[in-house]
């Protein structure tokens, strides 16, 4: 993406010399053919080719100077790390140049530290990623046009995820100060035009304390729960011009982020209706942003002794908590007389069948007379253009909250409601305790269907990997699986081992992303691993070089399928609509002939590599040894030939 | 010994069926290849598993392996598709292709015992 500026200026030196050379050839030649039998003319005067002008070539023009000892990228480095932005995740461009090189060295590579990227996808989803481990965004700078058009669909998983990305991109405003040619089609007038429908703030300031004020801004923006990606463009011209008035600049200072809380009467009504329940149910999607919300939702669902439907947004429930109803939503939200719903995005999905058929029908799944509640950030603020809200589900009452912390003030009112009723508690909780463990037994059982097969099942491949892993302080970050087979079999019960998916369902989200919280996992010396679907990784296989380059331990299982297989279903489904070549689904669905090496590739971008395994018995040892490389400090690949699903 | 099998009797056969173990009459092996041909060409491993252990597409597609459902039961659901699941014509899948399907999955091992599996006992 890189163009250069100072090309531009060498060029019309060039040009320059050129006529230069011209003008003194043509001065010096001989034009006349030779004129025979004439006298010769009287001697000319000499005629004299001046000299090249060294000076005009070699030295700029007198007055503009040729070093600097500010800039106003150090500045915009000095708000960076006042903001406490570990990384900046980026592929390189002219349009930053100036910040770019303010990082390296007026801020020594640290806080942020630059992370390369082949792609600017892979650097947003990176920084995607990352939050959700770290809690707190991850920078990334790309080029303001072509850069931004790149990054564009990772920023839209990110928007739909609600998830803080940090994002800045180089932009020329002055067309006076724009070279010829790239930096013209790379320069906009307003480039976040691109990607505002799905930003949740963005800016183009002016002047360098205009930058300061915006930079803070925009970081308690994306903080402040719904939570969201926010955007700064960069005028390259502020980045690299000498800063006039260092002293009359000032960072703002960075105050602490207050997630908003549910209206106090509303919560108040809400754990009326959940206390008075006979068949509470608590549905949860991207809910927990701490650990701390983990242990909540745990109180208040053992305070209820209520059914709980993790729909796996984030990590929210313990998946073995003996109240933890996720495999059988359909029973539990059709036998709900009461249903909070936390910070759902498809709370009509959740509550509701729907058939993808000719004729597309929809039904609930819970009666009439159910009352629901609703706690979501996200109705705080919500954009028009792109549909990710949702489904509207008819409602009983709406909290506009950030669940988390609306939580302790609706336990506090439960606790005191259901003081008295102890032991009409307690025999629901133990009936769902029941449940629970017969739906366990079903997935156990379900997962011997195929053992020993080849293509290797999913769930082998899940029960292989959790051996190996069960004893380790372990990280699940990312899951291309369309099964929650490490739900169902897995013990999950802390906040960071579970980070969700891409929230738009833009492919080439997983592989990144994994890096990503992968490299947050790091620091607590936690074993990153990830299910990593084929589809996916194709989008993104330079993510690999990043991972080797930057030393970010993760284990990557490939879950090769060979195929777009969501896609294949599809084709399928459409042919057998038509009575019509449903052996030729498989054109523009299939990833084969050839079939993709990825243990190659793998090996290519300087990752260990292995594979392709397709016998099931040599997945353990394979998973133990790529296992020791991670514990090394450097990423692994293993490519696994699995069955579809 | 018994030459009629009592209502009683076939429905525990038909339950145990389901449950893994070995039912009163094998299909035949030419019907179970050719079930497994055509289970695997028409696409119907895409869903349910090449294993019959069950998959996704929009929603979770049920484990077929040692399937109980009677040749009639099943046959209406492979021609109307319940849920997402497409109905499949005449022109797609013949009624022999579909007893012949059935065949294959009621051949499959299907669930097993859970104390045979170590990894599943953590």
């Amino acid at each position: 993406m890189a163009s250069r500026r100072g090309d531009a200026i060498a060029d019309s030196r060039r040009q320059f010399l050129k006529r230069a050379t011209l003008t003194g050839a043509a001065l010096a030649s001989p034009a006349l053919p030779a004129i025979a039998q004439q006298p010769p003319p009287a001697e000319a005067p000499a005629r004299r080719v001046p000299p090249p002008n060294l000076a005009v070539e070699t030295e700029p023009p007198p007055l503009d100077p040729v070093n600097q000892t500010s800039s106003g990228g150090d500045f915009m480095v000095d708000v960076l790390k006042r903001l406490d932005i570990d990384y900046c995740a980026i592929n390189c461009a002219s349009s930053f140049r100036g910040v770019h090189e303010a990082i390296i060295n007026y801020g020594q590579n640290r806080k942020p530290e630059i992370l390369t990227c082949p792609h600017e996808e892979i650097a947003v989803s990176m920084a995607q990623g990352y939050a959700k481990i770290a809690g707190r965004p991850m920078a990334m700078m790309c080029h303001g046009v072509v850069g931004l058009q790149h990054a564009a669909m990772a920023l839209y998983n990110s928007w739909c995820d609600r998830v803080p990305v940090y994002v800045m991109i180089g932009n020329i405003i002055e067309a006076d100060k724009r070279a010829p040619g790239a930096e013209w089609v790379h320069s906009a007038i307003d480039p976040a035009a691109l990607v505002r429908d799905f930003v949740k703030w963005d800016d183009q300031p002016a002047s360098l304390q205009h930058f300061a004020e915006s930079a803070v801004r925009a970081y308690k923006i994306a903080m402040t729960p719904p939570m969201g990606p926010v955007l700064l463009s960069l005028d390259a011209e502020l980045q690299e011009n000498p800063i006039r008035d260092r002293d009359r600049l000032r960072i703002p200072r960075l105050q602490k982020v207050v997630p908003p809380a549910g209206e106090p009467g509303a919560v108040a009504e809400a754990a009326r209706l959940l206390a008075g329940a006979e068949n509470p149910v608590i549905v949860v999607d991207r809910y927990a942003r701490t650990p701390d919300g983990v242990a909540r939702l745990v109180e208040l669902a053992e305070a209820l002794q209520c059914a709980v439907v993790d729909q796996a947004g984030r990590m929210n429930f313990p998946s073995r908590h003996p109240l933890n109803q996720t495999f059988r939503r359909a029973a539990v939200v059709g036998e709900a007389d009461v249903i909070l719903a936390l910070e759902m995005n498809d709370l009509w999905g959740a509550l509701n069948a729907f058939s993808d058929r000719i004729v597309r029908r929809s039904r609930p799944l819970v009666t009439p007379a159910t009352k629901i509640i609703t706690i979501n950030s996200r109705d705080l603020s919500l954009k028009a253009n792109y549909q990710d809200f949702g489904r509207l589900e008819d409602v009983d009452l709406a909290i506009g909250g950030d669940g988390e912390a609306t939580l302790p003030a609706l336990i506090e009112d439960v606790k005191r409601l259901v003081a008295g009723r102890r032991a009409a508690l307690e025999a629901r909780g133990r009936r769902l305790a029941d449940a629970h463990r017969a739906s366990r037994d079903q997935a156990r059982a379900d997962a011997t269907i195929g053992w020993d097969a080849s293509p290797i099942t999913t769930a082998r491949l899940c029960a292989e990997l959790w051996a190996q892993i069960k004893d380790e302080d372990w990280s699940l970050v990312g899951n291309g699986l369309r099964i929650l087979w490490p739900q169902r079999l897995w013990t999950i019960d802390r906040h960071y081992q579970w980070i969700g998916t891409s929230g738009g369902a833009g492919i080439g989200y997983n592989a990144p992303a994994a890096m990503g919280a992968a490299l947050a996992n790091k620091a607590h010396g936690r074993l990153s691993v990830a299910i990593q679907g084929d589809g996916d990784l194709m989008f993104v296989p330079s993510t690999l070089w990043t991972a080797a380059h930057h030393r970010i331990p993760i284990l990557y299982l490939v879950h090769n399928n060979r195929a777009y297989h969501q896609e294949y279903m599809y084709l399928e489904a459409m042919a057998v609509r038509h009575g019509r070549g449903v052996t030729n689904a498989h054109i523009g669905t299939t990833i084969t002939d050839p079939n993709v090496d990825y243990a190659t590739v793998a090996r290519g971008f300087g990752v260990y590599g292995e594979g392709p395994i397709t016998d099931p018995r040599e997945l353990g040892p394979a998973i133990k040894r790529a296992i020791a490389v991670v514990k090394r400090g450097e990423p692994a690949l293993l490519d696994i030939v699995t069955d579809p699903r | 010994m018994r030459s009629n099998v009592s209502p009683i009797a076939a429905a525990i056969a038909a339950l145990l069926l389901g449950a893994g173990f070995a039912g009163p009459q094998a299909p035949q092996a030419d019907d179970v290849a050719n079930g497994r041909r055509v289970y695997l060409e028409v696409g119907c491993f895409t869903c349910h598993g090449r294993s019959g252990q069950g998959g996704n597409f929009n929603y979770p597609a049920p484990a077929l392996a040692r399937t109980s459902l009677p040749l009639e039961a099943f046959t209406r659901i492979v021609r109307s598709g319940p849920n997402d699941m497409p109905g499949y014509p005449a022109s797609v899948l013949s009624d022999k292709e579909i007893a012949d399907i059935r065949a294959f999955l009621r051949s499959l091992p299907g669930r097993q015992p859970l104390d045979q599996f170590p990894l599943l006992n953590q």
